[in-house]
């Protein structure tokens, strides 16, 4: 497994109330999971200790076999950037998209120049390059969103995560996503996608989590 | 119509003081922003705190400091009193809540989103840390120019420590206060239209700093 619950538990800091109680569940590469449930269930947060963002209070996450942690910083982040999260509400940088996009594989050490001219060679790929040189704060929600999952994808990363992606997208580029993500899943990415859209959960899942409040009640 | 000639002055004299003042304030009140954006423990007390005391009455901060610096108070022996140097501290003293409690607010948004955003990007702490401030410092540049706003606009302080002497510590609130005592309207009104232009100006360059940077 990729990445491995074992007993998590999490709280907010300063909440008494557990947003997820002894879950155990894993993650792969190679794989569509669908995460299910209903809003306020625990998905997200599930989600964001699966990205190792969030520490559980207790219990262990493993990743590629390694206690995450317990493991120093510069291996966390070796192991974190294999993994990409994409909100549910896109945030995106100040600036354009071409930057956005580009962000991610600047701060892993790529040349600005070689990093932006990647970003245009996926946007021109989608058919979006008139997205480049857009101001973030000019884009449509759906836009949005799409420019957040595109600057997910252009980092290749080996998991990606994805929640409720098409909360804001129309029919045309909710195919395009749904493309992008069969596509990564040939080339060997996990795919992990939040959604309370159960025909979404039937029309790609292969394996799918259901989540209710703060407990896993199918892992598969 | 006296001050006429002075004007320009007392017009620079209060850029400098209130300038200084949030430079100074500055110095303290963005770590302890920061630090209130780390320890939320620490943040649930102290912010409440700095709220209210964003609206504390100058006068008081002014009596406050004469108390202190006045030649039988415990720092009197700094000769600080009716110098420009009380006014700046008072001023520094007096903004202090505001700068860190925006700050903080900023800071607070900003590294919840966008350090958090940065993260699941692949950034380091420190990188995802200079993201947050690059996305929140609009933020901070707006509260150093409420600031300044603040501090150029008080009038008790400026009083209080200052003495409103002529030629060493008469700024554009004290002028403003004097003429009027004297029944000079006029010179009164003009000095308070440079200073709304000054703060007005203060607030566009900022914005136009940000629009230049972000876009």
């Amino acid at each position: 497994m990729a990445i491995e619950f074992s007993n998590v538990w999490y709280r907010y800091p300063g909440s008494r109330k557990w947003v997820l109680s002894s879950v155990d569940v894993g993650f792969d590469e190679s794989r569509i999971y669908v995460v299910f449930g209903p809003n306020g269930s625990g998905k997200t947060t599930l989600l964001k200790i699966a990205s190792l963002i969030y520490r559980p209070v207790k219990g262990k996450v493993f990743a590629w076999g390694y206690d995450y942690w317990s493991l120093p910083n510069s291996k966390r982040i070796e192991l974190r950037r294999r993994i990409v999260y994409v909100h549910e509400k896109p945030v995106l940088f100040k600036g354009t998209v071409e930057y956005n996009i580009a962000y991610g594989l600047m701060i892993r050490g790529l040349d600005r120049h070689e990093a932006l001219v990647k970003a245009r060679v996926l946007l021109e790929k989608l058919g979006l390059s008139y997205l480049a040189d857009k101001k973030t704060n000019g884009l449509s929600a759906g836009e949005a969103q799409l420019v957040a999952i595109l600057r997910a994808i252009v980092l290749e990363p080996r998991i990606l995560v994805l929640d409720e992606p098409f909360a804001h997208l129309d029919s045309s580029k909710r195919d395009k996503i749904m493309e992008l993500v069969l596509e990564l899943r040939e080339n060997g990415t996990g795919v992990v996608i939040a959604s309370h859209d159960v025909f979404l959960a039937k029309a790609i899942a292969e394996r799918v989590i259901v989540v209710e409040n703060g407990k896993v009640l199918k892992p598969d | 119509m006296f001050l006429m000639e002075t004007i320009p002055l007392i017009i620079l004299r209060t850029l400098w003081i209130s300038g200084t003042a949030v430079v100074l304030s500055l110095l303290w009140s963005l770590p302890l922003a920061y630090l209130l954006s780390r320890k939320h423990g620490l943040a649930k007390i102290m912010v409440p705190v700095f709220d209210a005391l964003i609206g504390v009455p100058t006068v008081l901060i002014g009596l406050v400091l004469y108390m202190l610096f006045s030649s039988r108070g415990p720092l009197g022996f700094l000769g600080l009193l009716y110098t420009p140097y009380a006014i700046i501290i008072g001023e520094a003293i007096l903004v202090t809540p505001l700068i860190t409690s925006t700050t903080y607010h900023v800071l607070n948004n900003v590294i919840s989103t966008y350090g958090e955003l940065a993260l699941t990007l692949g950034a380091t702490d420190k990188q995802a840390m200079m993201v947050a401030l690059r996305e929140g410092l609009p933020g901070v540049l707006a509260s150093i120019a409420m600031a300044f706003s603040r501090a150029s606009g008080e009038l008790g302080i400026a009083l209080m420590v200052g003495g409103n002497i002529k030629g060493y510590t008469r700024v554009m609130t004290t002028a403003i206060a004097l003429e009027v005592s004297r029944g000079e309207f006029e010179s009164a009104i003009m000095l308070g239209v440079v200073l709304v232009v000054i703060v007005v100006s203060t607030s566009i360059a900022i914005r136009f700093l940000q629009r230049k940077v972000y876009g």
